[in-house]
């Protein structure tokens, strides 16, 4: 069996932003879709972790504090917006996104 | 530290008035807007005295993360006075924020901060930290107006995308990090210039792609640009008019910096990817502005029109394109500006973006008639004001490339077809001022003297720079040197 | 098998050992239940309270699964904001002695900064009432 490589934890990080993406594109639920966003920002820290522990360079780790930090704060804000539209609508659902058509 | 002086002195503004709302009576809160309005007048003049050092060449701080050249300085003085006239535009909104009018002017710095990060940022990892900064800020901008379904709506919608395109930007980094080793810009290049086959690696492709991607969201270009419009449209008038003024400038200078300081090589080669963004940038929005009757949702549709005119100077990937970018910037902030005032002013009293408000404006107000009149025309590129001569310099900018690919030259012709499209609804709006059938409201409009003076200055600028182009274009000339200075050992201030 | 794998089979113990612990306890309660009403199922409505958690204790009200104030989710948000920000100190607490030597007023000045201004949004949630759980 071959040692766990750089192209294992890239082949894990690849499918784990396009479940993420995939989630987006297909729920219709505002949670899941918010939930399916920050598993795209977790495969992109899973790869900067990755490159970084293979490159031997400390700037992807870096990056990856940063990551979480700022979405913690993209959580609580968009979390709060997203109840905000629940108690307004009752509905958190894309298809009722709907009072601007033109 | 003193090359981010300007950035710590407006957090501590931010900060400042966070705090001074809790002391301040409810009455008196319009008076910590235009406290913070004047004080950033202070800081934007004292950038004229305090940042001598740029003359000497860029100047590097905290581990070459920061640059403070005259490209840096431009933006900053963009985008401060980009802030001081939409917070003069928010205390005018006051009225119709329910609660918490200081956080928005609060915000509005935070923004700000953003903003100015983003004008130095020389990192990747500055970069992403500056654009959350700012996109976090404009989540709760944008939904300010709790009470109203069109703002929550607005802001859920940016705030889904954003993070989406947030998440692309992530992933490219990683990426790039991970095929060059490095997050600075500097670095980069400097790798891909001892390493050429990098520029043909796939995964570093993929990477500087994904960055372009979550770039081109915040520039609202095509096909990142459906949450435009209903954005602009939900969003309180001030949100939209920073957005559409600052964010989308955070975007350009990252995007120049990432294109011709990080990854010149890749750009080199993808001039066709840019034409072809760029042309069908511009007819997107232009033909979907024609049918829309919401003044707002035409300004969405508009900017994306913009985004693609400013990609002009990008896809012609030459010093007179980034120059004439610089320019139009310029042009673009008053003109957008001065447009969004005059909306805010005129829907005060009533809860309807229709182009029909207009009606009669030039009897209820002719000082916002003639505002709004100057804005579209140059939004529509008509001589002489600014819009005109900033799209002439990056129509001639593209032209002078036209030698080396004859794909400019239909460029330049997508550019002009645009244009005039664009006539038809930026004079509908005109005709809706003077010409409208049915007036039926004559009372005039009261506009306080800080709004006057924000849409004096605006007008005045629109015209200076229609009439007078010497000086400014000198300026951004010598602004956009910053994007061809061979990366050299930096002046290093801490490390 | 591989010295890479071989390293973690002190995990997977560990896992089973959890797995195992918890549905025993699961699998062990509903057993013995079965076992002590084996005879009493017949007349459960007489003998209601044997099937209550604490037969002997207070008779037990409301729902099981109550909803939570919203006062709980404003001060989950904040905890986590001010907890996710504690990441920063561990890289800074690391060269805080290399850098004390070289570049002292940079590094002290900058986590002060950065304590201030977390400090001003402790303010400003204090003085907002967002901590008064009886509004």
């Amino acid at each position: 069996m071959k040692p766990v490589g750089l192209e294992h934890y890239l082949v894990v990080s690849g499918l784990l932003f396009c479940l993420g993406l995939w989630g987006v594109i297909v729920r219709r639920n505002l949670l899941i879709i918010y939930m399916s966003l920050e598993l795209m920002l977790n495969a992109a820290n899973l790869a900067l972790v990755a490159f970084s522990r293979f490159n031997n360079k400390l700037d992807g780790q870096v990056m990856v504090f940063f990551v979480i930090t700022v979405a913690a704060a993209e959580v609580a804000v968009g979390l709060a917006l997203i109840v905000a539209l629940y108690r307004k609508k009752q509905s958190a659902h894309v298809e009722d996104l709907t009072t601007m058509k033109s | 530290m003193n090359l981010m002086i300007l950035e710590l002195a407006v957090v501590v503004l931010g900060l400042g008035i966070l705090l001074g709302d809790l002391w301040t009576a409810a009455h008196q809160k319009h008076l910590l807007g235009y406290a913070a309005a004047a004080l950033l007048g202070v800081i934007l003049l004292a950038s004229f005295f305090g940042l001598e050092q740029v003359g000497s060449g860029p100047a590097y701080a905290f581990n070459n993360m920061l640059v403070l050249d005259g490209l840096a300085v431009f933006f900053k003085r963009f985008f401060l006075i980009a802030a001081i006239l939409v917070l003069l535009m928010s205390v005018e909104f006051s009225n119709r924020i329910q609660s918490g009018i200081s956080e928005f002017y609060c915000l509005i710095l935070f923004a700000l901060t953003g903003m100015m990060f983003a004008a130095s940022a020389n990192d990747f990892i500055m970069v992403f930290v500056a654009l959350e900064l700012i996109s976090v800020t404009f989540y709760v901008l944008n939904s300010f107006q709790r009470n109203r379904l069109a703002s929550l709506e607005a802001g859920i919608k940016y705030l889904i995308l954003s993070a989406l395109s947030a998440a692309f930007l992530v992933f490219g980094i990683a990426l790039v990090f991970g095929t060059t080793t490095f997050t600075n810009f500097a670095d980069i290049q400097r790798a891909l210039v001892a390493n050429p086959a990098l520029a043909g690696n796939g995964l570093f492709l993929l990477g500087v792609l994904m960055i372009i991607v979550g770039l081109g969201f915040k520039i609202a270009a095509f096909p990142f640009q459906i949450w435009a419009p209903d954005v602009y449209q939900g969003s309180p008038t001030p949100s939209t008019a920073f957005l559409a003024v600052g964010s989308k400038a955070a975007g350009i200078v990252l995007l120049l910096r990432v294109l011709f300081v990080a990854v010149p090589a890749v750009t080199q080669h993808w001039s066709k990817l840019l034409i072809i963004i760029s042309a069908i940038t511009i007819l997107y929005g232009n033909l979907c502005a024609i049918p829309q009757r919401n003044l707002k949702r035409l300004l969405g549709y508009s900017s994306i029109s913009n985004a693609g005119y400013l990609l002009l100077g990008f896809a012609a990937l030459s010093q007179a394109g980034k120059a004439a970018i610089l320019y139009y910037l310029a042009g673009y902030l008053f003109t957008v500006v001065a447009a969004f005032t005059v909306i805010c002013l005129v829907t005060r009293d009533r809860d309807s973006d229709d182009i029909t408000v207009l009606a009669g404006l030039h009897r209820r107000s002719p000082l916002l008639a003639m505002a709004l009149t100057m804005a579209m025309v140059s939004l529509a590129g008509i001589p002489p004001l600014a819009g005109f001569f900033g799209k002439f310099l990056l129509l001639k900018a593209v032209v002078e490339q036209g030698a080396t690919n004859s794909a400019y030259y239909w460029l330049v012709g997508i550019t002009v077809f645009g244009v005039v499209i664009s006539l038809y609804y930026y004079f509908g709006v005109i005709r809706a001022i003077y010409w409208s059938k049915d007036v039926t409201d004559f009372s005039p409009i009261t506009v306080s003297w800080p709004a006057k003076l924000s849409l004096v200055v605006c007008m005045a600028a629109i015209l200076y720079l229609g009439l007078l182009p010497g000086k400014p274009l000198k300026l951004s000339e010598d602004s956009a040197l910053a994007l061809t200075t061979p990366v050299s050992g930096s002046k290093q201030l801490f490390h | 098998m591989d010295s890479q794998l071989t390293q973690y089979i002190p995990i997977l113990i560990l896992l089973l050992v959890a797995i195992g612990a918890a549905a025993g306890m699961l699998i062990a309660s509903v057993a013995l239940g079965r076992w002590a009403n084996r005879g009493r199922l017949q007349n459960r409505a007489k003998n209601q309270n044997i099937n209550t958690p604490y037969e002997c204790g207070m008779i037990a009200v409301g729902e099981g699964n109550t909803r939570l104030s919203v006062k709980f989710y404003l001060v989950a948000m904040l905890f986590i904001l001010f907890d996710i920000e504690v990441v920063f100190m561990y890289p800074w607490a690391v060269v805080y002695r290399d850098m004390l030597k070289t570049n002292g007023p940079v590094i002290l000045g900058s986590m002060v900064s950065f304590l201030g201004i977390l400090f001003i949004g402790y303010i400003y949630a204090l003085k907002k009432k967002a901590f008064d759980w009886k509004s």
